[in-house]
């Protein structure tokens, strides 16, 4: 054992002074010559480094005794226990080309592991964890305790979450990811109330400039059980004054038995493929029509718990039931009490939960297969079903079917070049009652419907051209005349440079088609938008 | 009684099929990000387990997509491999968090990180996106020196050892002979290098720093402005002067890089254009670690003559 150590001590030293031996300076080849003069120059050092090791011996000795009192065991003292130059940085060891003596080319490099020894010559397996703290292998982690004089990387995992030390980002450390995205655009459309052509809340809402989602995310584990995620969005109305939107905050479980996840808190319901997603992740500018129109402007979200299941099948196949408060504006569809208590023109009851046919409940069903090495599809099934305010006892119904297919080529840069279809349609069924105390003199049931599709072709690095067609088919009343109750249509063209994957700036026209209904005449529509985007901090992963 | 007997025959069923799944089990299913680390894997496990890679050799490692039937190979991974230091950053994230596998987690055995041990090279001073795509850890991209794939071998060989304890000593003999078959070649590609030390070559991005370390090499002048960052005119131009100015003779370019830039520069200069690859299998042929070493140094020794 000690030897063994003594060993290493002196071969450290040795292999890091033989790779500083100044090489024979602007001859890539050393001749014979200048060999036996190396050769004399290395003897000289070996002399040096024997008394150095002859010093650390003694040192050596009494850490050992001092690690048996303080009982200690199977864990060998390291090379870099010594003020030994074995800690040279990688960056020193960059200098140290052309040092081997030829031909031969070293198959140890104690500048590059962390620690060569090989396998069977360790006493024991280095500390097995009972609590994650140490490494597994052979390969000890420098102990950064004893580790003292060397600048070198913590080696951390990226996703590591021990407990007790930090995780490192971005060359701090940190609890968690945090970051910063800001998005804009500049709008003209020919009609000057765009709010009333622009169906998402984080949509372009004036001509002008917009500032509609400004968030903040956090992420990271929460501890060994769970993960934490919250996204603050702040959001400059029309008259520059900021809201501030809690749009997501939850935990979600990571190491449940039976492939079982709960997840509890404020969270977008996994209702197809737009409504869970981050304005800034989509395609588009805006949201699609029947998106904003039948989940609502500000994406189906509330307060609840969902639990999902990934089934033993050899596909993707997750099934997702959640249960939401289903109350207020993000809730649209639903316990919506509606803007000054008006909502489809009744007088909105806005009433306290009763039983559980009161909570919007969610199933999800999708299923995912790779068609090829280069193409994958995923699709999915969506309800959403709960109690709207209209009446005392009016209910909706949500249907969504979602199509995803996406090709991306083998040989990828930067996930380019690729290309992506995106369909969406739903359906709801919207008992409009009678209002709070029957005040309003029809009941009605409204069969509204759309789709959506889009195809984006990342054509280039950076590069990506968007179309996209919209449907939302409201039933036509002659009660109810709401302008949100307007079927149309829309057409959309884009293109986006993504300078980086932390910026983007992207030019979108649209054109919409109103239809007349009992109320409303008709008219056409164009907008144009340039939305910019910057994001600060943690590298946001990518979902698919 | 006809529904007894169909009973019996269903619970004998069931448990054939049972004991298929768990004989099935009996090897150790190891998931991979990249390929190289799936080479590794299979040099180490042998026959005592079954890989799967991510990752397509041709692709960028740091735009991978975060595809659904992932989660499916790490809902039933017994051990994960992963280069960390931000290298899967954009992408393995999200799997991990719908993979719902303890087995994988972070901190238990069958996690394995490369880069664990490693000690990377040029961490920026400070962390800062005006220099472009840096890593804030280090450069990820450590498997490209042979000495440091040992390493990496050896921590997958203890980690498979402590997952699967009966075959210990077998992953640990199959780790000696990796070594030992690198050892021997890193002789061979050592001395097929020697006459080029010291020399410079420009590759199109900077996954190469410790493949120059290496066989002492220098890989410092790149096609990209920037990490990330596509190349410009008035940069091109300036690589194109270096180049002639050091008397460059070859240009580096990996399968999902624009070759088309490098010909031009190519035959601005007269250098070659050497078709590169971090990852086994992304040439015919190469589908081990050895064997993409033994192309690499083939094709850049004969450029470089």
């Amino acid at each position: 054992m000690k030897k063994i150590i003594l060993l290493i001590l002196a071969m450290s030293p040795l292999a890091v002074a033989l790779g500083q031996t100044p090489a024979p300076t602007s001859s890539p080849q050393p001749s014979s010559a200048s060999v036996a003069s190396d050769v004399e120059i290395l003897r000289e050092q070996v002399h040096a480094l024997t008394e150095t090791v002859k010093s650390l011996q003694q040192q050596v000795k009494d850490q050992q005794a001092a690690l048996e009192k303080a009982n200690i065991t199977g864990s060998p003292a390291l090379p870099e226990n010594t003020p030994s130059p074995a800690s040279t940085t990688a960056s020193a060891a960059t200098e140290s080309k052309s040092a081997t003596p030829p031909p031969l080319i070293p198959t140890q490099d104690s500048s590059v592991v962390a620690s060569n020894k090989p396998a069977a010559a360790g006493p024991a397996p280095a500390g097995i964890d009972a609590n994650g703290a140490a490494l597994p292998g052979s390969i000890p982690t420098t102990d950064n305790s004893v580790v003292s004089s060397s600048n070198e990387t913590p080696v951390t995992s990226s996703a590591g979450s021990s407990l007790t030390a930090p995780i490192t980002i971005g060359g701090g450390k940190n609890y968690m990811n945090i970051s910063f995205d800001g998005m804009f655009a500049l709008a003209y459309s020919s009609d000057p109330h765009l709010d009333r052509v622009e169906v998402g809340d984080h949509d372009p809402q004036q001509r002008g400039f917009n500032a509609r989602n400004i968030e903040l995310a956090f992420d990271g584990a929460v501890d060994p059980y769970f993960e934490g995620f919250a996204n603050i969005v702040f959001k400059l109305d029309n008259d520059n004054n900021t809201d501030v939107e809690v749009e997501e905050a939850f935990l979600q479980t990571t190491s449940l038995p039976f492939n079982l996840q709960l997840k509890a808190g404020q969270f977008f319901a996994a209702f197809g493929r737009i409504n869970p997603t981050h304005p800034h992740t989509w395609d588009f500018a805006d949201a699609p029509l029947v998106a904003g129109r039948l989940l609502g402007p500000d994406g189906l979200r509330g307060v609840g718990a969902q639990i999902s299941w990934t089934l033993p099948v050899p596909w993707y196949s997750q099934i997702m039931v959640a249960m939401q408060n289903g109350r207020g504006g993000t809730a649209y569809s639903f316990r919506n009490p509606g803007d000054d208590g008006i909502f489809f023109d009744r007088r909105t009851t806005d009433r306290e939960i009763r039983g559980l046919q009161d909570f919007v409940w969610l199933p999800r069903w999708e299923n995912s297969v790779d068609l090829s090495p280069t193409q994958v599809v995923l699709a999915g099934v969506s309800g959403a079903f709960g109690s709207n305010d209209t009446g005392p006892n009016t209910r909706t119904q949500i249907y969504g079917v979602d199509l995803l297919y996406k090709w991306k080529s083998a040989k990828a840069e930067g996930g380019f070049p690729f290309v992506k279809w995106q369909t969406e349609a739903m359906y709801r069924r919207f008992e409009a009652g009678h209002g709070m105390d029957d005040l309003f003199p029809v009941a009605e049931t409204f069969h509204d419907w759309g789709i959506y599709s889009q195809v984006v072709w990342g054509f280039k690095k950076g590069w990506v051209a968007g179309v996209r067609g919209d449907y939302l088919h409201m039933t036509d009343s002659e009660f109810t005349s709401d302008f949100e109750r307007q079927t149309r249509s829309r057409i959309s063209a884009n293109l986006t440079w993504y300078p980086t994957e932390f910026s983007k700036i992207r030019l979108q026209y649209n054109h919409d088609f109103f239809e007349e209904n009992f109320f409303l005449a008709g008219r056409d529509v164009d907008s144009v938008f340039l939305q910019f985007e910057f994001i600060l901090g943690a590298h946001g992963a990518h979902k698919f | 009684m006809p529904t007894n007997f169909n009973m019996k025959k269903y619970l004998l069923v069931s448990l054939t099929l049972l004991f298929g799944i768990l004989s099935a089990q009996a090897k150790l299913n190891v998931v991979a990000t990249l390929p190289d680390f799936g080479s590794l894997a299979r040099e180490v496990g042998g026959d005592l387990v079954t890989v799967s890679v991510m990752a397509k050799p041709t692709e960028d490692p740091h735009f991978v997509d975060a595809r659904p039937s992932f989660v499916v190979q790490l809902r039933t991974a017994d051990a994960l491999i992963e280069g960390g230091a931000e290298l899967e950053i954009g992408w393995l994230p999200p799997l991990l968090q719908n993979a719902r596998n303890p087995r994988i987690e972070a901190g238990k055995p069958g996690r394995i990180v490369a880069s664990q041990g490693i000690r990377l090279m040029n961490v920026p001073a400070s962390a800062t996106r005006a220099a472009g795509d840096v890593h804030a850890l280090g450069n990820p991209h450590f498997m490209t020196d042979p000495i440091i794939a040992k390493a990496v071998a050896q921590h997958i060989a203890q980690a498979f050892g402590e997952i699967d304890p009966a075959n210990k000593a077998t992953y640990e003999s199959n780790y000696k002979k990796f070594e030992a078959a690198i050892n021997a070649k890193l002789q061979e590609w050592g001395t097929a290098m020697l006459p080029f030390k010291g020399q410079s070559i420009v590759a199109s991005h900077d996954p190469w720093p410790y493949f120059a370390h290496r066989y002492g090499i220098n890989i410092d002048t790149f096609l990209e402005p920037k990490p990330g960052i596509p190349p410009s005119p008035s940069h091109l131009a300036e690589v194109i002067a270096q180049m002639k100015a050091q008397k460059m003779k070859a240009i580096i370019v990996e399968p999902f890089h624009d070759r088309k830039i490098a010909e031009r520069v190519a035959s601005a200069t007269g250098a070659k254009v050497v078709d590169f690859a971090q990852y086994p299998g992304a040439f015919p042929n190469t589908d081990t670690y050895i064997k993409l070493q033994d192309l690499l140094i083939a094709r850049l020794s004969a450029a470089l003559k």
